[in-house]
């Protein structure tokens, strides 16, 4: 059991650094893409006010989601190698 | 002279690296089993070769009982596999049925006159000056001794996205170099430059003047 603890564990810790850098990653693009979307635009709003409501869109979209596969994928390949290994 | 330490090191990193791929991905190999037997390990300065106890036993003992595949490849030599659990740890095969295997291995034992060949999975390698032992993963049976291996498509799959991974990080490093530290080092070696200028001007004033 100590083994399994330990490979959950570190496989959380690793995969976390990596939701949290992709996170931030995918938030700064959408950011980049809006403020060029408000540069072309007509330019209704002031700017902080365009962006807030764009990341707003943005967090409930369904890409933000998706980011979490960043967890589902590993259990799921891990899942396939014990089943391919043991029982095939 | 730099340029040489540089070398040696990016050779030696990369042959490392290829040799921690070589030991880990799975290869296979068509055999033909002649025995299988167990044997108690004593684990010394070769215990990095050598994988967990059996899931879920006390994994904390020095010693243990480790299965064993004697074989004979199709090329004429010996092999002999260890079959041992690789559980949750190190490399990542999550092989929990090493007594399953044990009992395939056995049942598909055959004698030289009345041989049967099969297809065994394994990862790691043989050295008898440290008495290591490749780990076999799975056996199966096959039509003869000229049976495909197959095309290693997990292998080629991890080494394409490690050398992709590789790859991306070092263009980002190279264009990070030549935009910020390159410029930055420019400038320090002409401070340098200037200054060795001034001192080597200030030293001349004590020089005679002719």
């Amino acid at each position: 059991m100590f083994a399994l603890a330990r490979l959950m564990v570190v496989g959380f810790v690793v995969l976390t650094v990596i939701y949290v850098c992709l996170s931030l990653y995918s938030r700064a693009v959408r950011k980049g893409k809006l403020r060029a979307q408000w540069h072309e635009g007509p330019q209704e709003q002031t700017l902080d006010a365009f962006l807030d409501e764009g990341l707003e869109d943005y967090d409930k979209s369904l890409r933000r989601k998706l980011i979490l596969s960043v967890y589902v994928i590993p259990v799921i390949l891990v899942s396939v190698v014990i089943y391919l290994t043991n029982f095939s | 002279m730099f340029g040489f330490i540089r070398w040696t090191f990016w050779i030696t990193i990369w042959v490392l690296i290829a040799g921690v791929f070589h030991y880990t991905l799975p290869q296979v190999d068509i055999v033909r089993i002649t025995d299988t037997y167990e044997k108690r390990q004593d684990f010394g300065e070769n215990s990095l070769f050598w994988a967990q106890a059996d899931t879920g036993t006390d994994g904390t003992l020095t010693n243990r009982d480790v299965f064993f595949i004697q074989t004979r490849r199709v090329k004429g030599d010996v092999m002999v596999y260890r079959n041992e659990d690789t559980g949750w740890g190190w490399p990542p095969y999550f092989k929990f049925d090493t007594s399953n295997l044990q009992a395939e291995a056995g049942d598909l034992k055959s004698a030289e006159d009345d041989a049967r060949y099969v297809a065994i999975k394994h990862y790691g390698w043989r050295n008898e000056f440290l008495t290591i032992f490749p780990n076999a993963i799975s056996v199966r049976a096959v039509d003869g001794p000229d049976a495909s291996k197959g095309i290693a498509w997990v292998n080629i799959f991890i080494i394409t996205i490690f050398l992709t991974v590789v790859y991306g990080i070092w263009v980002r490093w190279r264009r990070f170099r030549i935009a910020r530290i390159d410029p930055t080092m420019e400038a320090i070696e002409d401070d340098l430059a200037e200054a060795s200028g001034a001192v080597s001007s200030w030293f001349g004033t004590w020089r005679k003047k002719n």
